[in-house]
Formats: structure tokens, C-alpha cells, sequence
């Protein structure tokens, strides 16, 4: 099975948000950056699909700054068996560029599932995936939560609204992947050895400026500190009125 | 203070403080229970200053000779630097040695330091005093121990280095009189111990030569000593650190420390405060462990500190966004144990105590210590030879050099402040006038753990501090913003001692900056995912023993 | 001329509700982009929509069904090309969709087909100089990022939740148009029903969290009988405190080291607020507070608060959701 798993390098998630200087980005100053949470999923479940299969190879993708080599030897010490890295400079606010870019990586590349995780914890875009789908013109899960493959048939498990949806698709294939999948492996001493020995083909890349703008980038509105209702069971009238006709939530 | 005033019986810490677990942290190499080995030529546990200038030099000398060395680091914290707290001013010295082609504003420090105040506090006054000889810090540097440690972390790792972060060291393996490596901890166990799905089984990394840099209060450097029988004239006495990072509205254009308020009379120690920027103010109150008001909390009177003016005026409107907290090894030239290499192993850096703590230095001693360790090693390897006679090289570079010296220099200072704070000013002025010759013999000092505690007279009568969530905060609003995340379900870590009584219970929630202990319905309970590994009530009260990786806080820029 | 047409959803013939507020969405880009706009609304299906028929109430001046036998349930391949033929067709100024489930799946494979970005799960939208100015979440709700989208049409999917409906009467003139084509290559079998009885806290849609101000264990039956009273919508979770003295299981933590929630609602009992405790569930939509000390932080964050006994204060409001619901 030959697997390609496109992952993001973010800043970890306890980051404090902080702006930078030209209210449209964010002050990297000491912030950690990580392999994104969700392609963590994405990984694993291409190694076990891999160790499943017996033979095969999974390749990761990214696109990012030249530190994004950090973020592939992660996976590599998960034990993928190489990386590609599509450098980059700035900032992409348009989804649809980068998977442009990670497209024509992929294209006649012959492989059998192109995995994602279903959205990158920092811009929240959530869109790659499918996007890079349909530039290949290949079937595609989002969010798949269980997943099973029978040869050339995959039946994939995404959670909806109210239910679970149980999606039937042909590979080769792009799927985006949700938590409970599986449970991602800690990196082994052994595989970060082996990582530092792995290829990792760098292409400076120059996607497309896009049609999306970033105008600006501020904190959320502080929560204002609410009312006291009122004091012991007497109160509970005037909540469930304040619930029911102004917060409108019963 | 009265002592004992209508406060119950005095006690012993040490009386309640189970031994350290030797039996866990000591191993034959080769038994049960561990997945992979691998075989280095250098281990060093621990990536802090000491650990990764070890490396660093190691990585140097074996390029400049066309020796191919094997070294590999391992750390504790999920990142690099992650469990790294200092002050801190730098004496920039070890960094000119080990990079002699770079330049002082090559270096990972945020500025030098212009202007320095020392003030003795009363509750509402600051009076400035003329700084102490041993505190003056011109031609220094301010900096974060964490981005000190990345900045040689990429260093090291350069060079080609294998730095493993994640991976605690949790046992030593011997073989014999030997250390022949040592096995990390598991990862990924339930509270009861049972493996979980990505459980993850020790490592067993065997190495010529094992170097011990787990900085303060290092358990596997505990048990070492014990272990070889290697004392010291002193036991090594600590104290503890609590520090916050803030962003402020006002600038601070010096380093300022200060004495007195809000410590009592005899507990020993001081405030730091250090602008990263003038707008990034790096603050703590250290105290010595050996303070005698079972009721004392570091945590509290820092953030009751924070209140004065002097503070207060810097700190007013601003956010504080970070916080943590360290123990320090303060006992100086005679704690130092009397060898720190034996066959197969040395001891670096603060786990050896290579502190001075009149002039609040210790990153200098530890990155030198390293360097000195890894030519021993260097030397050693290339003869084929690493016992204890060879490596022993590694004690006499540091005797003979500047550590030995400069430790020797302020030998009794910290020891004569047992007695408290104003006959040790007094004493301390005398030994600097005299270069340290007064009193001419060594001051001794006990173990922090067999200082006798009062218990807090009428615990509770007087008001408790009431966190505003601007310029105070809870201990757990601390450790939130250590950004300790450690999984809830690990098992503990902490071995706390059989039947402790409700006034020890009560020190343990004291002593802890991190809420770790708490007394409910006068029980001891032990909140043990909070820990920062500080190792405050390893000194005192229940052990710490290594956990899963990347437990813990994570700082940033501490 | 820029119309603005919006997504919408079914399911078993019936239309979802999220469409009221795709469609309240619509209508206001609709009117911000001016020169008369109109909002066309869009529904594929098997057949008729139930519900179809009110949307001119929210808006709507057009009503298409889009029909074909593959299009009773959702099949991501077919609705999208169908979606981008008609877009391409209309000459749309901007496409709305739902930032739901289905939404978050379908605009991405639309915006590719019609070689146009996407601004995915976007709280806010408005027209700046004759272009979209959309707002998104971003870092996880610590950030809010403003974007202005070149070109048309603009697409975009809107928050549920958000964009409250809003009574804006228009004709909704009625259409069915069928359509050819198949679903495509993936195949959606079914939707099973989620396991009852196990509602997780990082879904539920309400959340009702206890602390140590529960005092002891059996004692958050009180909590289970108030989210009994929501009729399976809600959860009950729990401190760190209470997790950490065993008296819940870990997968019901709350907080920094347990799970981020963000219900519709979520009422705090007992909790006190430590911010470990608010960064799991500060980004809830509305909070209530239930604690005897008014000196609590939770207040801070809470939108309504009552300060009182909780053993008395909670049955009285387990009461009255029981009579709400009865």
C-alpha cells in the first residue's frame, strides 16, 4: 500500500494567542509549534494501514517554512519512511492555493490513499482535503472517525449530526481524518534515530497569492461577566425565563 | 515570633519522609521489563545548561580529532527547555569558552545589565542599600534559562547530537561498581500501572559512559551517591523558587533584588525581579528550606509581594503569562559531595550543586562543569578507559578551576543566615570584608528535612490571601499557566510517607507551589498530575521519582 | 447582478433546520451587497422537501429543489457537481452554506469545482466595497480572523448557532427542476442512530458539571436527575477536583486537562472556576453558575448566576425543565 499523509506544522495548542505587531498574524515569539493534532490520526492510521498490508510506504507532505522539516521528522519517527517539503514563505490564507500546490505533488504518483487530518488547529480552514480531491478528480471521506478497507473498497464512519453516517467509497482515495480513529503511537527512541536518517526531499514552493485577504486578526470579545439572578430557589423562576426568552436556549 | 505559641508540637520532616527508592532507581543491567536497548558511546540525562555544554564540547573535541561519538541526551520535558526555570543573569563566561567564535550578542541573552538596585523591604517602604560586592552584575546578561536551552538544544543537535526529549530517565543500570547506562520511563500506563493502547515500554540505553545532569535535587544523583557512598562535609541544603513572567503596561529599566519584607525574620532569602524587555519583567521570591514557620508558602508571599509598591507599580495593568517554580541547591562549598565521577559516571551542574548563591549564580558553574566533564570523557574514551581513576580528570579540572574557587570564596555565607536574617547580614558582611576568611571554619548545617518545625500558631486567624485574578493568583491558576497539561490518569509519582499526621499534611500544602497536597476532611490528598517537578517536597516530605515524558509544566521563556 | 444562493439541507425529506439560518445569512449578504439582490434558495433531494415552503418567511425570494432519485440522502460527489453547474449557471455573487456536518463537506468540493476560495464555519459576513468581509474563529476561538474575499462568487459556510433566524418575509417562489446524474463515487449506506444513553460531555449539547461543592459523590444524582430532565440532550460532567478524588470517571472532566466542551448551555454546579476549569468550557454559548460562595470566579464567566444552596436551588430547576419539557 503506498500512503501519502499531508501534515501541518501549528503552534501547539495551549498558545497563547498573542497578535503580532501588524494586527493580521501571530507574534510567533516563543511559541511551539507541533505537529498538528488531527494529522497525527492521519499518520497513525497510514502506518497501520502500511504494517496491516505488510509491504508499502508512506510518504508525508507538507507545506510550510523551512522549519516544517521538524514537524516531517516527527512523522518519520512515528515511522513513516520519508518527507517532502514543499517550502514555503508567509502566510497562505487560501486553502484552495495550497492544495493547488500539494495537488501537483501528488498527481500520477500512484498512490493508493492520500490521507489529511480534518483541519489544521490554527487557521481552522478545513477544506484542504476534499479540495485536493477534486483537483485529482478522487473519491473522498471527510472527518472519518472508522475506517475499513477490503482491497479496493473502503467503508468509512463519520459522525453527523445526530448520527453516523457509513460512507462507501473505491481507492485509491482522499480522506480526512477525525479523533477516534485510532490512537496515535509515541515516537520510540529507536524511531527518532532511524528518523534523522530518512530522506526528506525539500522543493521551495510559491503557491498563489489566492482571492482571500487577511484584513486582521484580534482577540475574541472578552466574555462579559454576566448577572446574578438572584439568590437560593427563589431565583430559579427568573433563570429559566432569562434562559427561555433572552439567552433563547430552552 | 514567639516560638510555638499556641501552636502544637514542634516536628521533624524528616521523621515523615519515606527513603528514597533506591530499589527503583538503582538496576542491574540487563533485567526484565524494557523494550528496546541501544547503544551509545555518551548518555546524558537531563538537556539543561550542564547536560547540552557536556554534549556540545563532547561533539567538538570528537570532530576536531575525526572521532566518530555517539551521544545522546535525554530530557524529561516534552521540548526542549521546557522544564527549565532560572533567575536569570548570566555571567557569560562558560558561553565564550564553548563558542569561541561567536560573539557575546550571538548568544541567547536578552540584554546586558545596565542599572541594578538592591532594596531591604518593610511591608509598605523600600529602602535601596548599597549593592553587596558579591551582587554586582555588570557586564552580565539577562536572560530565560528555556530559550538558552533551545538555542543550545539546535546546537548541539547540529553537531549531531541525539537529543531526546520526552524521555525521563527513570533507573540507572549497573553493572557491578559500574553505571553502564540507564533505562527510561515507561509511557502510557493507567493509574494502576496496566499499559494502555500506545503504551510505550522502557528503553534501555547502555553507554560507556553516563553523565548525570538532571539538574536540582536529580533523583538518579541521589541515589548515586548513596549508592557509591559519596558524601559531602554539609549535606546539601535547598531552597525554592516560586516565579512569575509578566507582560507590563510600565517598563523596568533595572535588575532590582530585594531582602526582608515579606520573609519573616528567620527564614533566609529574597526577591528577584529582571526585564526580558522593558515591558517582559521576570519575577520570584527564592526562600531557603530550612525556614522554621511550618505555615510559610512560597507561593503566597509572592504573590502577597506582589502588593508592595515597588512591585506593584511596575506590575499594575499588566498580564502575568507565566509562572513556575524550582528548587535550588544552596549549600555551596562544603555540600559539594566529594567526587562527582566514579566508573562509568559523572555529575554535572546543579545535581552536584556547582551553585553560588551570594551572587545568584549557577548557569556559568553548570554549562563549565560540563564542558570540564566532557574532556575527562573525551580523554578517557580515546584511551580506553573510563573507570573512576580516569574520569576521575573530571573533579580535579573542577577543583582547580574558577567553581571551586569562587564557591570557596562565599563558603559560610548562605550557611550563616541559619540563625536568621540579621545575624547572618552581619556575618556575611564580615566574610566579604575578609574575602571569606572569617569565621575560619566551616559553619555546619543539617539537612533542610531535620530542621524541627513550628506548626503555624492558630493556623487560619489570619486572612487568607483571596486571589483577584489580576495581580494574585491561586496555585492553581499557577500551575495552569505553567502550562502544565500532564495527563490526569498516569499514576503517581509521588511516594509520600505512611501515616502523616494533620500538621505534617498541613506543611506538605504549604511547602507544595503547585496545590499538589491538599488537606480535605484532614486527610492528605495528592493531587499528583499539578506537579512541576520542582522537587520542593523532595527535600522535605514525599519523594518525587521520574514519570511519563513530557509530564509536567511547560515553560516558554522562564 | 449578484444573487446570493443558499445551500440547504434535508434529511428524509424533511429540511433541516439549519437551513433557517443559512437562509437568514443569505438574506443579509443579499441586502449588504444591495442593487436588489436576490436570495436563492437551494435544496437537493429525492423529492419534495417538507418545510421548503416556508423559507420565503426567512427570506428567501426563490425556492429551487433540485430532484433526482441519487439525492434522497447525501452524496458528496453528485451534490457538488450539481451545486457548481448551478452556480456557474446563476451567476451567483456569493454561495452560503452550513458550517454543519454536511456543509463542511460539500463547500470545499464545491469552491474547488468552481476554482474559488472558501471561507469555511465563518460567525460573521457583511460587504465591504462591493466585496465579502467575512469573520472565522480561528486558534480555537482565541482568535477571531477578518478576511476579505476577492471576486465572486464568494463562498462561505456559516456557523450553526450563529446566525439566528430572522422573520424577513419574501415572495419564496417555488420550483422543482430534476436533475440527471448519479451520486458519484461515494456512496453513503445509512446514518445509524448515535448509541443512546452514552452522550459524550464534548458533545452534548447541554452540559451540566459538578464540583466539589457537590461534597460527595452520591451526591451528583442531583446533576444526573436535572440532565434527565433535558430528555437525553444533556450530559453531566465534572471537575478536575472531583475527577482527581475518584468520584467521576476521567472522560467526564472538564477542563485543561480533560476535555474542551462547548455546549449551547452549560450550567456549572458547585464548580468554583479555577481557569484551568474555564479553559475547558469558556467557549459554551451560554453559562449558569450555581454556587453558595459569590466570591466564586465561575461568576466571572458565567452569563447568569444564582448564589445559593445547590441541594436546593438545583431540584427546584430540575422542576421546572421537567414542566418545560412535560
Amino acid at each position: 500500500m503506498k500512503i501519502a499523509v499531508c501534515i501541518k506544522r501549528v503552534p501547539d495548542s495551549e498558545t497563547r494567542v498573542k497578535i503580532a505587531a501588524d494586527g493580521r498574524s501571530l507574534d510567533e515569539a516563543g511559541v511551539k509549534f507541533i505537529l498538528n493534532p488531527y494529522d497525527e490520526f492521519a499518520v497513525e492510521e497510514a502506518l497501520r494501514r502500511k504494517e496491516k498490508a505488510g509491504t508499502g510506504e508512506v510518504v508525508v507532505l507538507a507545506l510550510g517554512p523551512a522549519a516544517a522539516q521538524e514537524t516531517i521528522r516527527t512523522a518519520l519517527a512515528m515511522g513513516a519512511d520519508r518527507g517532502v517539503l514543499l517550502q514555503t514563505e508567509g502566510v497562505h490564507a487560501d486553502g484552495l492555493e495550497t492544495a493547488k500546490a500539494l495537488a501537483a505533488e501528488l498527481k500520477d504518483a500512484g498512490f493508493d490513499l492520500i490521507l489529511f487530518g480534518k483541519m489544521a488547529i490554527d487557521d481552522h480552514n478545513h477544506q484542504v482535503g476534499p479540495m485536493v480531491a477534486e483537483l485529482l478528480d478522487l473519491p473522498c471521506v471527510t472527518t472519518v472517525a472508522h475506517l475499513e478497507i477490503d482491497g479496493a473498497k473502503g467503508t468509512a464512519e463519520r459522525e453527523v449530526e445526530g448520527g453516523v453516517e457509513v460512507v462507501e467509497f473505491p481507492l485509491p482515495a482522499v480522506l480526512t481524518t477525525d479523533k477516534g480513529l485510532n490512537e496515535p503511537r509515541y515516537p520510540a527512541l529507536k524511531g527518532i534515530m532511524a528518523a534523522k536518517k530518512k530522506p526528506l526531499d525539500v522543493k521551495p514552493t510559491a503557491p498563489g497569492p489566492g482571492a482571500i485577504e487577511i484584513l486582521a486578526l484580534t482577540p475574541p470579545p472578552e466574555r462579559q461577566a454576566g448577572k446574578i439572578v438572584g439568590e437560593g430557589a427563589a431565583a430559579v423562576p427568573e433563570l429559566v425565563r432569562l434562559l427561555r426568552e433572552e439567552a433563547k436556549v430552552l | 515570633m514567639a516560638e510555638g505559641a499556641g501552636g502544637g508540637e514542634r516536628f521533624v520532616p524528616a521523621q515523615y519522609q519515606p527513603r528514597l527508592p533506591l530499589d527503583r532507581l538503582i538496576m542491574e543491567d540487563g533485567a526484565d521489563g524494557a523494550g528496546d536497548r541501544m547503544e551509545l558511546d555518551v548518555v546524558i540525562v537531563g538537556a539543561g545548561p550542564a547536560g547540552l555544554a557536556c554534549a556540545i564540547e563532547l561533539a567538538q573535541l570528537a570532530k576536531r580529532d575525526g572521532t566518530e561519538l555517539n551521544i545522546g541526551v535525554l530530557d524529561k520535558a516534552e521540548a526542549l527547555g521546557e522544564h527549565s526555570l532560572s533567575g536569570a543573569v548570566v555571567n557569560p563566561r562558560a558561553f565564550r569558552e564553548l563558542f569561541p567564535d561567536l560573539k557575546d550578542s550571538d548568544f541567547p541573552f536578552r540584554g546586558p545589565v545596565t542599572n541594578e538596585r538592591v532594596c531591604l523591604l518593610t511591608a509598605r517602604r523600600g529602602i535601596t542599600l548599597p549593592t553587596p560586592p558579591t551582587m554586582h552584575n555588570a557586564g552580565y546578561y539577562v536572560a530565560s534559562l528555556c530559550e538558552i536551552v533551545r538555542w543550545l538544544g539546535q546546537r548541539a543537535e547540529a553537531l549531531g547530537v541525539n537529543l531526546f526529549t520526552g524521555f525521563p530517565a527513570a533507573s540507572l543500570l549497573v553493572a557491578g561498581r559500574r553505571v553502564a547506562g540507564v533505562r527510561t520511563a515507561a509511557t502510557g500506563l493507567d493509574r494502576a500501572g496496566q499499559p494502555l493502547a500506545n503504551y510505550l515500554a522502557p528503553n534501555d540505553l547502555v553507554a560507556r559512559v553516563t553523565a548525570l545532569a538532571e539538574g536540582t535535587r536529580g533523583s538518579l544523583a541521589q541515589a548515586w551517591l548513596e549508592w557509591q557512598g559519596v558524601g559531602a562535609d554539609n549535606p546539601q541544603i535547598f531552597a525554592l523558587g516560586v516565579k512569575e513572567l509578566w507582560e507590563t503596561k510600565q517598563p523596568l529599566d533595572a535588575i532590582v533584588h530585594t531582602l526582608g519584607w515579606p520573609l519573616p525574620n528567620d527564614a533566609f532569602g529574597g526577591s528577584f525581579m529582571y526585564p526580558l524587555e522593558p515591558n517582559l519583567v521576570a519575577l520570584g521570591l527564592v526562600v531557603g528550606l530550612d525556614y522554621k514557620d511550618a505555615g510559610l508558602d512560597v507561593h503566597v508571599l509572592l504573590q502577597r509581594m506582589k502588593l508592595h509598591p515597588l512591585f506593584r507599580r511596575v506590575l499594575e495593568g499588566g498580564e502575568m503569562v507565566e509562572w513556575g517554580a524550582k528548587t535550588i541547591p544552596e549549600g555551596g562549598y562544603y555540600s559539594v559531595p566529594a567526587r562527582r565521577s566514579g566508573d562509568g559516571a559523572v555529575m554535572l551542574g546543579d545535581s552536584a550543586g556547582f551553585v553560588d548563591v551570594p551572587s545568584l549564580k549557577g548557569i556559568h558553574y553548570a554549562m563549565q562543569s560540563g564542558m570540564f566533564a566532557a574532556r575527562a570523557i573525551f580523554a578517557g574514551l580515546k584511551a580506553g578507559d573510563v573507570t573512576a581513576a580516569r574520569l576521575a580528570e573530571y573533579d580535579r579540572l573542577v577543583n582547580t578551576s574558577f567553581i571551586m574557587r569562587d564557591l570557596y570564596r562565599t563558603r559560610n555565607m548562605r550557611l550563616a543566615f541559619k540563625r536568621g536574617f540579621c545575624a547572618g547580614g552581619l556575618a556575611a558582611g564580615l566574610m566579604t570584608l575578609t574575602g571569606g576568611r572569617f569565621p575560619g571554619r566551616k559553619i555546619a548545617m543539617e539537612p533542610d528535612a531535620a530542621v524541627p518545625r513550628r506548626p503555624t500558631p492558630g493556623a487560619g486567624s489570619e486572612s487568607p490571601l483571596v486571589p483577584d485574578g489580576q495581580l494574585t493568583f491561586s496555585k492553581v491558576d499557577g500551575v495552569f499557566k505553567s502550562g502544565n497539561a500532564t495527563r490526569d490518569t498516569i499514576p503517581t509519582h509521588l511516594v509520600v510517607g505512611a501515616d502523616v499526621p494533620g500538621a505534617v499534611a498541613e506543611f506538605y500544602a504549604r511547602l507544595c507551589p503547585a496545590g499538589v497536597y491538599e488537606v480535605a476532611q484532614g486527610a492528605l490528598r495528592v493531587n499528583a498530575p499539578n506537579c512541576v517537578d520542582c522537587k520542593a517536597t523532595d527535600v522535605l516530605g514525599p519523594r518525587w521519582t521520574p514519570r511519563e515524558g513530557g509530564s509536567g509544566p511547560k515553560y516558554k521563556r522562564m | 447582478m449578484s444573487n446570493v444562493l443558499a445551500v440547504l439541507e434535508q434529511r428524509d425529506g424533511t429540511l433541516r433546520k439549519v437551513s433557517h439560518e443559512v437562509v437568514t445569512g443569505a438574506r443579509r449578504l443579499a441586502d449588504a451587497l444591495g442593487g436588489g439582490a436576490n436570495v436563492d434558495a437551494l435544496v437537493l433531494a429525492g423529492g419534495s422537501v417538507r418545510g421548503a415552503d416556508q423559507l420565503g418567511g426567512f427570506g428567501a425570494d426563490r425556492v429551487v429543489t433540485l430532484t433526482n432519485p441519487a439525492f434522497g440522502g447525501y452524496a458528496p460527489e453528485g451534490y457538488a457537481r450539481a451545486i457548481a453547474d448551478r452556480v456557474k449557471a446563476g451567476g451567483y455573487g456569493a454561495v452560503v452554506f452550513a458550517a454543519s456536518a454536511t456543509g463542511k463537506d460539500l463547500a470545499p468540493r464545491v469552491a474547488a469545482r468552481l476554482d474559488r476560495p472558501l471561507a469555511q464555519d465563518v460567525t460573521d459576513v457583511s460587504v465591504a466595497g462591493g466585496a465579502v468581509i467575512a469573520i472565522r474563529p480561528v486558534y480555537a476561538g482565541k482568535a477571531l480572523l477578518k478576511v476579505r474575499i476577492a471576486g465572486s462568487p464568494a463562498i462561505v459556510s456559516l456557523r450553526p448557532n450563529v446566525f439566528t433566524p430572522v422573520q424577513r418575509p419574501k415572495a419564496g417562489i417555488q420550483e422543482t427542476v430534476a436533475v440527471a446524474g448519479t451520486a458519484g463515487r461515494v456512496v453513503v449506506k445509512q446514518i445509524k442512530a448515535a448509541p443512546a444513553g452514552t452522550l459524550d460531555v464534548a458533545e452534548a449539547p447541554i452540559v451540566v458539571s459538578g464540583g466539589r461543592g457537590l461534597k460527595e459523590p452520591a451526591n451528583f444524582k442531583v446533576l444526573e436527575a436535572l440532565a434527565a430532565a433535558f430528555g437525553g440532550r444533556a450530559a453531566v460532567g465534572a471537575s478536575r477536583a472531583v475527577v482527581d478524588a475518584g468520584w467521576r470517571p476521567h472522560a467526564d472532566q472538564v477542563g485543561q486537562t480533560g476535555k474542551t466542551v462547548s455546549p449551547t448551555l452549560y450550567i456549572a454546579v458547585g464548580v468554583s472556576g479555577a481557569i484551568q476549569h474555564l479553559a475547558g468550557m469558556r467557549t459554551s454559548k451560554i453559562i449558569v453558575a450555581i454556587n453558595k460562595d459569590k466570591e466564586a470566579p465561575i461568576f466571572k464567566v458565567a452569563d447568569y448566576g444564582i448564589v445559593g444552596d445547590l441541594f436546593e436551588v438545583v431540584p427546584k430547576l430540575t422542576e421546572a425543565i421537567k414542566k418545560l419539557h412535560g
